[in-house]
């Protein structure tokens, strides 16, 4: 079976000075059709350069990235850019600040010649209705906006060229706690009215048991363990996914007991 | 009984902007007693931050801010200590940590001469080979593997980590009375956070410091706190013990801050109002949490 998305034998090897670095090595997995895939690991794991390989900014060194079943190219055509989108971690840096949020969301309808030319600025309009923000908020700049909004305005701009599959790079990071409630909640109500495919990168566990149908955990570029959300979460096999899991700062008794039973086994196993 | 180390009364504190007055706390109360953990957990432009910075008497040599109320630090009103008094305390009596430990190091020196800077604050007359045994000493204590290579390193050398655990040495070199942490592991890795609160905890406990810790997160002021105090657009809305806030949170804004909370045992995502009228009501203060009466 194919997925959506397939790596196959995927590597990627930077090169500094003399030294040899292999950010991800030999990782194959696919990425199923409608699902959320969470790419879970510390910094230095390889999920941004898995991210940014999908994405099409640089090619992996060794093996192939399917889409939909045809082999990606390294210079991607404009069909294939429209379909993978992105949402970075921080908006405010994300957001061209000279642009209003307007000409923001209208740049990918007028690069993939989405809907007629006279119609875009209506089309603006329901993308920022969609995302739960007030029309008239395509005239303001992105620093007129608080943090969560502005995480509004970039997930409207990645799903204004109707993209297929969204890379959501640590959306909620750098949010406050209601914020990214909000924020996930939207996310997964988007996913259900587009039928969107999500690649959810983050490093915050607790996020990823609420709102991933499957995760992938990834250790100095290598795939350690890949499964539903949970069976991630009853049974982990990898002890780096436990240790994962075990550091996850935790509000209820509920999940600190969850916590000590998963790091007992550990200690059992040891 | 002696005096708390940080005692807040009715603290007021004001903007001038160009768009008129900004009121940002409208007064609140709270106090540290020795060697106690104390959070102080909001969302941003809650007024967590500012707290901490007329607590290091930062904001009152700001000229647009009108500060009103007393912190008393050690028994002293900050309020009738000289400028030249107050920067005396900074870096010796109280010392901070910051979110980002990377920025707060400076990336054009190497570690040891900073640490040395940080030695003198409390004995100007430290050598410069002394301040290096000292910091090599401090730098283990707070496992950093081969100390020697980390003061011949600059900051940017070294990871967030192995930088948030130069910090923490550096903050408590002087062995100050009071410590304040501003979100101390929010820029690091949940493994590497975990550690570095770990890390933290041992060593307040060991140097018997009171700390005032200033989170976001109600999962790490569950795992670092002995009491808490929730604060909410410049007002305290609930003050209660870690224990006690997290099984019985009375406050609708600390129910809301909570039920927030991604779980890991799962559950979904709730349905949170982020601004409510609720969030306005007042203080709730759970058994045995009140203030001190005031002595000054």
């Amino acid at each position: 079976m194919t997925g959506l998305l397939s790596l196959r034998n995927v590597s990627k090897v930077f090169t500094l000075g003399q030294r040899e670095i292999r950010a991800v090595d030999d990782v194959s997995f696919d990425v199923e059709e409608g699902e959320c895939l969470a790419i879970v690991g510390e910094s230095g794991s390889g999920k941004s350069t898995i991210a940014n390989m999908i994405l099409g900014i640089y090619p992996p060194s060794m093996g192939t990235i399917a889409w939909r079943g045809d082999v990606l190219p390294a210079r991607r055509e404009l069909r294939h850019r429209r379909a993978i989108q992105l949402v970075q971690q921080n908006p405010l840096s994300s957001l061209n600040p000279r642009r209003s949020v307007g000409a923001s969301l209208r740049l990918p309808l007028d690069v993939h010649g989405i809907g007629d030319r006279s119609h875009r600025a209506d089309r603006v309009g329901r993308l920022l209705e969609e995302v739960g923000l007030p029309a008239e908020f395509m005239n303001r700049s992105p620093a007129a906006l608080s943090g969560g909004q502005r995480q509004r305005v970039a997930i409207a701009r990645a799903l204004a060229s109707e993209s297929d599959l969204v890379v959501l790079d640590e959306p909620t990071s750098a949010l406050d706690v209601l914020v990214q409630a909000r924020v996930l909640k939207l996310l997964a109500e988007l996913r259900d009215k587009r039928g969107l495919t999500y690649v959810f990168i983050t490093h915050d566990l607790s996020v990823v048991r609420n709102i991933a149908d499957r995760v992938a955990v990834f250790e100095k570029g290598c795939l350690r363990e890949l499964g539903t959300t949970e069976a991630i979460f009853a049974n982990p096999q990898h002890a780096y996914t436990r240790r994962l899991i075990a550091a996850v700062p935790v509000v209820t008794d509920a999940e600190v007991a969850l916590r000590k039973r998963l790091m007992e086994n550990d200690n059992a196993a040891a | 009984m002696s005096a708390p180390t940080l005692r807040i009364a009715d603290l007021g504190l004001g903007f001038r902007t160009w768009a008129g007055p900004v009121e940002v706390l409208h007064g609140i109360s709270l106090h540290i007693n020795k060697g106690e953990r104390v959070a102080l957990v909001g969302e941003s432009g809650s007024g967590k931050s500012v707290t901490a910075r007329i607590v290091l008497g930062l904001l009152q040599e700001l000229r647009s801010a009108r500060i009103s109320g007393t912190v008393e630090f050690e028994g002293r009103d900050l309020d009738r200590l000289s400028a030249r008094e107050r920067h005396a305390l900074r870096g010796t009596r109280m010392s901070m940590i910051f979110q980002d430990p990377t920025s707060s190091l400076n990336p054009v020196y190497r570690i040891a001469p900073q640490f040395h800077e940080v030695l003198k604050r409390a004995d100007p007359a430290i050598s410069e080979a002394a301040a290096r045994d000292r910091a090599a000493a401090l730098l283990s204590a707070v496992a950093i593997p081969e100390p020697e290579r980390a003061l011949d390193s600059y900051s940017f050398q070294l990871s967030g980590g192995m930088n948030q655990r130069v910090m923490i040495a550096m903050a408590l070199a002087n062995e100050p009375a009071l410590l304040i942490a501003d979100e101390p592991g929010t820029a690091l890795d949940v493994t590497v956070q975990a550690q570095t609160l770990a890390l933290m905890r041992d060593m307040v406990e060991e140097h018997h410091t009171s700390v005032l810790f200033i989170s976001h997160n109600l999962g790490v002021v569950r795992e670092f706190a002995d009491r808490v105090y929730v604060i909410y657009k410049g007002r305290i809305v609930e003050h209660a013990t870690a224990e006690g806030l997290f099984a019985d949170p009375r406050h609708p804004y600390t129910r809301a801050l909570l039920s927030a909370v991604p779980r890991i045992t799962g559950g979904g995502i709730p349905e949170i109002e982020d601004v409510s009228e609720d969030y306005y009501q007042p203080l709730v203060v759970h058994e045995g949490c009140g203030e001190p009466e005031g002595v000054a």
